[in-house]
């Protein structure tokens, strides 16, 4: 991708080319983190879509005052996102039985099982919005904690200690759902 | 507290290295006294990062894309005469118009016959949009609508025997937004609330399906059939097209399943 600032500047002159040089280099970053957090792969082409669409009809009041262009359109994300969860907040969430205790042996780590997208979409449903949050924007869209902690609005301490909070409750989580799989 | 934040820096400095293609191993030879720590934290991270590198269904890319670059020319378009947009369906209807009384009613009509790698073809558009503004009832802009995507489905077709993916796309595009159109329209209006009725909006529908009495029972007879048609008439075309426009063909049969549904249900 050309120097994102000016592709930025252009795109905010309604530079059509600018615009899809963005639309593509975020494309891809933008639907995965949607997967994780939505954890339906459909209903997140849905939301993936309106992203783009928000960014496009609001692209001219983007400013580059300390905040990169990545965590402004990661913002967007997470706004649609909470939207959707927030009309969706009625329906039945996964079916993940909460009274399984936690394996203590940490069998996910002996077998080196090797991990796909739902069980960690299943897994992450254990861990804290903010921790969810956390996981799909650092590992899932790969930002950096400077960028993270702009999206998040928190400091880079802040979403350290969070982003270490957040790993660890996913390894216990995707223990359990090891054990589940054995049953 | 101190060192709880230090092992968070430690930590977030071997993602990073991570992320940035590096490897455990080096990152637990920088830390041998915190290795224990940190491997099993590592591991998640990075068994996180590697299943959730999935990519979009390639129908999906392609459709969000289009409508991606449909938004962008709106937009462009719109802002490029902020003053007059608001005049230009009017100005769309005067141009028909004009072009009736000049050319005569037989250009409209062969441009109704046009297909999209035609001559008359942006003619045949114009006319469908004045069609569109001179039909003021709800169930009737529907049922233009679906006359709307009968003809998208029969240029579809005709451009897939042609070999031409693009205006494939592009005419899959304009049914997607007819049959969005169209079930916003009919669960929008109520039952019982029939103003389908006025015989003035029959005109100018060509050699289309009329809806003359009982429109809303009409309507759903007539989406019903284009329902099962539609989506039959694009599949036998997929069996026979070149292997360059099967993809966007089959995506036209996904569009018209869904867009019937959901009016379909609307309806109900």
């Amino acid at each position: 991708m050309q120097d994102e600032e000016s592709l930025v500047q252009r795109a905010q002159q309604r530079d059509q080319g600018a615009f899809a040089q963005l639309y593509e280099g975020y494309f891809d970053r933008i639907y995965r983190y949607v997967v994780l957090r939505i954890g339906n792969e459909m209903e997140a082409e849905d939301v993936t879509q309106q992203v783009f669409l928000n960014a496009l009809r609001s692209i001219s009041s983007f400013r580059w005052k300390g905040v990169p262009f990545s965590a402004w359109l990661f913002r967007i994300a997470h706004n649609q996102v909470v939207d959707y969860l927030r009309k969706k907040t009625r329906q039945a969430t996964e079916s993940f039985d909460e009274s399984l205790a936690i394996n203590k042996s940490d069998p996910w780590l002996e077998v080196e099982q090797r991990l796909d997208i739902e069980q960690l979409i299943l897994a992450t449903k254990r861990l804290t919005k903010a921790q969810q949050e956390v996981i799909a924007l650092r590992f899932v869209s790969e930002l950096s904690t400077a960028q993270v902690a702009k999206v998040m609005g928190k400091s880079e301490g802040a979403v350290k200690a969070l982003q270490h909070s957040a790993i660890v409750a996913l390894r216990k989580a995707l223990s359990v759902g090891y054990d589940i799989e054995k049953v | 507290m101190k060192k709880s934040r230090e092992f968070n820096d430690i930590l977030d400095e071997c993602l990073e290295r991570l992320v940035k293609s590096g490897t455990l191993e080096e990152c637990l030879a920088s830390y041998p006294e915190l290795a224990v720590e940190l491997e099993p934290l590592l591991q998640t991270a990075m068994a996180a990062k590697e299943a959730s590198v999935i990519q979009p269904r390639p129908e999906f890319r392609a459709k969000a894309r289009n409508q991606f670059h449909s938004a962008l020319q709106a937009m462009e378009s719109r802002e490029s005469h902020p003053f007059f947009s608001w005049q230009r369906r009017w100005v769309t209807a005067v141009t028909v118009v004009l072009v009736l009384l000049l050319a005569g009613g037989g250009t409209v009509v062969v441009a109704s016959n046009s297909m999209p790698d035609g001559n008359l073809y942006p003619i045949k558009l114009a006319t469908e949009q004045v069609w569109l503004a001179l039909t003021p009832s709800s169930l009737g802009k529907a049922e233009v609508y679906t006359n709307l995507a009968d003809r998208r489905v029969a240029e579809i077709v005709y451009m897939a025997g042609e070999n031409n993916p693009e205006q494939v796309e592009e005419a899959i595009q304009r049914l997607d937004n007819h049959l969005i159109m169209l079930a916003r329209l009919v669960s929008a209006q109520r039952k019982g609330v029939d103003t389908l009725l006025a015989p003035s909006e029959q005109a100018g529908a060509g050699n289309d399906v009329h809806i003359q009495t009982n429109g809303r029972g009409r309507l759903r007879i007539m989406i019903a059939r284009y329902a099962i048609n539609h989506p039959a008439a694009l599949q036998a075309a997929l069996e026979k097209s070149p292997e360059s426009v099967k993809p966007a063909l089959r995506r036209a049969i996904a569009v018209s399943v869904a867009g019937y549904d959901k009016a379909l249900m609307a309806l109900d």
